[in-house]
């Protein structure tokens, strides 16, 4: 093998390996994006929720003791740190997850219509009330999609090959965000 | 929104993921959306406006068995040009993982995609072979929906991730409002009990029931057993001729009289062994108004949710299949409530409450789509401009 066939067998070589991580590095990227897309979609999922809740509360469709709890609950998530933009410690996260949890179980008391002897709603407190479970529903789907993207990510920047060439550069590992959204 | 649904599998045949498409496309029409289909379809077959052909589905031995699949050159330049002209807002691929149009339409589609998991699947080997050039594709499905727990467990166990449920539509409506035969209406002498399915599939349970029928027989010796299904079924028929007019065969049954039958009957027998990963049997049962008697499978119980919304049996035997159908004649105040029970749980599965939220789904891909993500490069991008 002459002296220029190696050099150019190396330099296929290095192509390919180029090719691979330029690709790979695509991928991450894309993912990213994808992350920070869908983290925007549940902040403003959760948002709507609280503002729905605060909108049911004060609008007298609940029982007053309901009402307050609900209107506490939902000016706690209003009054959290946002999960876009705002500080994104994991600390921050974590309380804004337990935050959200609070307003869930506090609507799933107020909203429990198990009791066979309960009197019918009005129907503007039954839409209402659609309203707001639909929100919550929403949530739970925006979560999902979320967390989904962050898993692939990890998966991903666990890969020998993404972390010994740092293909994920300073991007900051996203991490998935937890709260209770079992439906109310 | 502009929606174009993928469906894999041929419109020629009648299938599962075939009905869903076409009926969910159809819901979203009404909804006021622009609705588009791709899926195979024989040239000469009739197709609604709205679905574009690949072509010809090929019958192609794949996984263990033989599946009708489409594929090659032509179909991934109809597809192309499907999705050019579509110009859609979310592209819903229904089975990706099946090497078909799904898989095509995945690795073309720009639109962001929603994938819709019907089955529970095995690996194929093929597919692990294949897999890093399906796996960029795959990473591209913005959101996943498993039409039920087996079928979101294949997307974990193979596809690794998460997906949420949303179950199969049913046109509850439809069964609701069948009006019952009086040929087939049952008397406290005379009760009907039926079932549905293709005969000569074992899988179907035909052959369960076949076993209960002598000891019903013995409690009740007017019950009639009205069984409606495709296929040969000569081994059932020489076993249950020996009960001569208690046992009719009313063949393949259209739609219609299917929901006539099952608004009819007093009880409506699921005896199926395995298979099931949806009971959709059952939820056009209930929404018939049928009092249901079906196997203990999974599938099964979490449509009755456990035994409130009928009666369950232990799955393949028919000594207990005949008590629990004893005991659901003799007991007129349970076998209410439960119908009553099992009528509210039915409209979870209404086409109207499965396709909003399979919207809800597309709303949220949309959104996400719609949000600049350039805050997001800071890390990963920084490190690409570094490298050029």
């Amino acid at each position: 093998m002459s002296a220029a066939e190696i050099v150019l067998l190396i330099l296929a070589v290095l192509a390919l390996v180029g090719v691979v991580l330029w690709s790979v590095a695509q991928r991450l990227d894309r993912l990213h994006r994808r992350e920070f897309q869908t983290r925007a979609v549940l902040e403003a999922q959760l948002v709507r929720r609280a503002d729905i809740a605060a909108e049911v509360a004060a609008d007298g469709l609940l029982d007053p003791a309901s009402a307050v709890l609900v209107a506490d609950a939902a000016l706690g998530s209003m009054r959290a740190a946002r999960i876009v933009g705002d500080d994104d410690s994991a600390q921050a996260r974590a309380e804004r997850g337990l935050v959200e949890s609070e307003l869930t179980r506090t609507l799933r008391t107020a909203l429990d219509e198990t009791d066979p002897g309960l009197p019918p709603r009005s129907p503007e407190a039954a839409e209402a009330i659609d309203r707001l479970r639909h929100s919550h529903d929403r949530v739970q789907l925006a979560r999902r999609f979320h967390n989904d993207a962050v898993v692939q990510i990890h998966h991903i920047r666990r890969l020998t090959l993404v972390r010994l060439f740092r293909l994920a550069g300073r991007a900051a590992l996203p991490r998935t965000f937890e709260m209770d959204d079992a439906p109310v | 929104m502009r929606i174009g649904l993928v469906c894999p599998y041929s419109v020629d045949v009648p299938g599962g993921v075939q009905f869903h498409v076409r009926d969910l496309a159809e819901k979203l029409l009404e909804f006021g959306d622009e609705v588009q289909v791709l899926a195979p379809a024989d040239e000469e077959t009739e197709v609604p406006e709205y679905v574009t052909s690949t072509g010809r589905a090929l019958p192609v031995r794949y996984n263990g068995s033989v599946a009708r699949l489409s594929f090659g050159p032509v179909v991934a330049a109809r597809t192309q040009r499907w999705l050019e002209a579509g110009d859609f807002d979310v592209v819903h691929i229904h089975e990706p993982l099946p090497p078909s149009v799904g898989l095509i339409a995945l690795h073309m589609a720009e639109a962001p995609v929603v994938a819709t998991f019907h089955s529970a699947q095995t690996r194929s080997r093929a597919l692990q072979v294949a897999y890093p050039l399906v796996r960029p594709g795959l990473e591209r499905i913005r959101a996943r929906i498993a039409v039920s727990e087996d079928a979101r467990r294949t997307v974990v166990d193979h596809v690794g991730g998460d997906a949420v449920i949303i179950p199969n539509g049913v046109y509850t409506a439809r069964f609701a409002r069948a009006r019952g035969s009086q040929e087939w209406i049952g008397t406290s002498e005379r009760p009907t009990i039926a079932f549905l399915g293709r005969l000569d599939e074992p899988r179907k349970g035909l052959h369960v029931l076949a076993g209960a029928v002598g000891a019903v027989l013995e409690r009740y010796p007017g019950a009639r057993f009205l069984i409606a299904g495709r296929g040969d079924a000569a081994e059932a028929r020489a076993h249950l001729g020996v009960y001569g007019d208690s046992v009719e065969f009313l063949g393949a049954l259209e739609e219609r009289d299917k929901a006539a039958l099952l608004s009819s009957v007093d009880i409506y027998v699921a005896p199926q062994t395995g298979g099931e990963s949806f009971g959709i049997v059952l939820v056009e049962a209930i929404s018939a108004g049928a009092l249901v008697v079906a196997s203990d499978l999974p599938a099964f119980r979490r449509v009755l949710d456990g035994d409130e919304g009928g009666y369950l049996f232990r799955t393949g035997d028919a000594q207990h299949l005949a008590e629990v159908i004893t005991t659901a004649l003799s007991d007129p105040e349970g076998a209410r409530t439960r119908r009553e029970y099992a009528t509210q749980v039915a409209q979870r599965y209404d086409w109207n409450v499965v396709a909003a939220q399979i919207r809800d789904v597309y709303t949220m891909v949309t959104d996400a789509e719609a949000v600049d993500s350039r805050p997001a490069l800071s890390g990963v991008r920084e490190w690409f401009g570094r490298k050029r």
